[in-house]
């Protein structure tokens, strides 16, 4: 597929780009210069500056951190907390698998707007408490899916040979059913890194994200948004970096078939 | 005219329905009491009422606050039950008052997005299923992409810029409730097509799979008119279960598209009162979403029943 290896062209720019960045940026990203504020697309500030004569480029090469940290800690507590309930769930049956999964079902039903809100109140804002917010509000698909999978692991010929010759539910568990979920689990994961970008920037926008004093896609767009009618250009940018980021991340790490039905999408 | 075995149903139904209620405003309730810092100190200094002993024993006292958490709630409950929501300290009016101007504004949005999403997935989806691959199928291959990627907050940021500012055909903030309206039904009914003309358009060639289309080809009708007259009905009842959720989200997944466009609906009155540490306000959303989910989700069980009666068996 084009679309797919045009993806994995871009992705390897983004993370090339953000090697470059995480170890040097043209400015300081924090440097306020109100000598310099708003200054428009020059050679020494490829994207200007903005409303404190910071430069844009600098601060945006640098909230690529942000992103890929959130990225991090929501596929973790997705696969985590997913896999352990599915596959508990499957493993146990009877009443408390019931539980584990109508919890999950749950889980799946409850805005992730109030999830984060809830979250934030309680521990703060920042972006790591976003992506803990995140995370939290998107393990239950997976959940369902990796008791799906550890159901029908379940009742293949190979794992009943396993129980017959004496192996417990444990060793069946670590042996068997672990690995043919993480399998299916981490596709998944893979393809819902695109979309988190969208949803913690869309909570970053919230002012639900990191605070604004630190350079992020999301709170710089929460920031600059009143000069909509001034310096667009303040908006333009993160934007795009954003949305490239995304559709990277979606073109090269889409799952080739099969359902998406369970990983039905939840707006932020 | 209920049979036993339907009467059980509805029983369980009603028993489901009282324990989810009961377990949501638990934790409703829960979060109000586990926030770090005293709700009654952050009413008083929002009011800027001076925060003494007196006043701090007065409000606390007057919320019910020095009854054990058991009494709290049942308090809260039956206050809830009977129409008093208590009051936002940020604009000093009642809170079912607030949301009773709000959720209007948001269900217009929400109704308004999904309505045309809906009116243009069904033609959409179904040239696409009449070509794959053709032009129409590349074009709602096209928006599903372009609306995973982009936000949809940036995508209302554009447009306000690009229609307000630089074309002058719209007033985006300044104009009467329903100009401000246009865009951000726009941008919510953008961000539902996709999935739906996806949904619509694989049911539509799962039917084409199957003997009664190939009869209905054989008997001389073309591809068009034979997925028109055999295979719509199966698409409609794809979107049926696509929409389930769709609705769910109605008025409480259009909150960025809210806060960009500043309209008044319940979801940027939730942003704006966390904001101010409104927590009441909260307390009082996560009822009323939870309310509208179940109510959406067993309407859309009945309807299922209705239109298949294998379901209810």
């Amino acid at each position: 597929m084009s679309g797919r290896s045009g993806g994995l062209v871009a992705l390897g720019l983004l993370l090339a780009g953000f090697a470059l960045a995480s170890a040097w940026q043209p400015h300081d990203p924090f440097a306020i210069d109100l000598a310099s504020r708003h200054a428009p697309m020059s050679l020494d500030h490829p994207m200007g500056t903005d409303h404190l004569g910071r430069d844009l480029l600098s601060r945006i090469m640098l909230g690529a951190g942000n992103t890929a940290m959130v990225i991090l800690i929501v596929a973790t507590l997705s696969f985590g907390l997913g896999s352990l309930v599915g596959v508990t769930a499957g493993l146990a049956g009877g009443v408390f698998g019931t539980v584990l999964i109508r919890s999950a079902e749950f889980v799946i039903a409850v805005p992730t707007l109030i999830l984060a809100l809830t979250i934030t109140t309680l521990f703060g804002l920042s972006a790591v408490t976003a992506g803990l917010a995140l995370g939290l509000a998107t393990w239950g698909p997976y959940a369902l899916l990796a008791h799906a999978l550890t159901l029908r692991t379940l009742g293949q010929p190979h794992v009943l040979a396993a129980r017959s010759l004496g192996v417990g539910r444990t060793g069946v568990a670590a042996r068997h059913v672990v690995p043919a979920t993480a399998d299916t689990l981490l596709t998944y994961l893979a393809s819902d890194a695109g979309r988190t970008v969208v949803s913690y920037a869309s909570l970053a926008f919230l002012g639900l994200g990191a605070e604004t004093s630190q350079p992020d896609w999301g709170a710089m767009l929460f920031e600059y948004r009143g000069y909509v009618f001034d310096a667009p250009m303040l908006l333009i940018w993160p934007g795009l970096a954003i949305t490239l980021t995304a559709l990277a991340l979606n073109l090269a790490l889409e799952p080739r078939a099969g359902s998406s039905r369970f990983l039905a999408s939840k707006e932020a | 005219m209920l049979d036993g075995e339907r009467r059980s149903g509805a029983v369980g139904w009603l028993f489901r329905v009282v324990i989810l209620l009961a377990v949501v405003s638990v934790a409703a309730f829960a979060v109000l009491h586990a926030v770090p810092g005293d709700p009654v100190i952050i009413a008083l200094s929002v009011q800027n009422l001076p925060v003494t002993p007196e006043t701090v024993a007065a409000l606390r006292a007057e919320w019910g606050l020095d009854r054990p958490l058991a009494a709290q709630y049942l308090h809260w409950l039956a206050g809830f039950l009977s129409g008093d929501w208590g009051v936002s300290f940020r604009t000093t009016r009642p809170i079912l008052e607030e949301f009773g101007r709000r959720v209007p504004v948001s269900m217009a949005l929400g109704f308004g997005g999904l309505a045309l999403a809906l009116v243009v997935a069904v033609p959409l989806g179904f040239a696409a299923a009449v070509r794959p691959g053709g032009l129409a199928d590349r074009v709602a291959r096209a928006v599903t992409v372009l609306t995973q990627a982009v936000p949809a907050f940036w995508l209302g940021l554009v447009a306000i810029w690009l229609f307000a500012v630089e074309l002058g055909v719209l007033q985006a903030f300044t104009g009467p409730l329903s100009e401000r309206l246009v865009l951000p039904i726009l941008i919510v009914a953008l961000y539902s097509l996709g999935s739906l003309t996806r949904v619509y358009r694989a049911e539509l060639l799962a039917a084409v799979e199957t003997p009664m289309y190939r009869t209905a080809r054989a008997k001389g009708l073309s591809r068009p008119a034979a997925i028109w007259r055999h295979c719509h009905r199966r698409g409609l009842f794809g979107l049926l279960a696509a929409l389930t959720p769709e609705f769910g989200w109605v008025i409480g997944g259009t909150a960025v598209t809210e806060v960009v466009f500043g309209l008044p609906g319940i979801s940027q009155f939730l942003v704006e009162s966390i904001g101010a540490r409104d927590y009441f306000v909260l307390q009082a959303y996560i009822v009323v979403i939870a309310v509208w989910m179940l109510a959406v989700f067993t309407a859309a069980d009945l309807l299922g029943r209705v239109l298949d009666p294998r379901v209810s068996r």
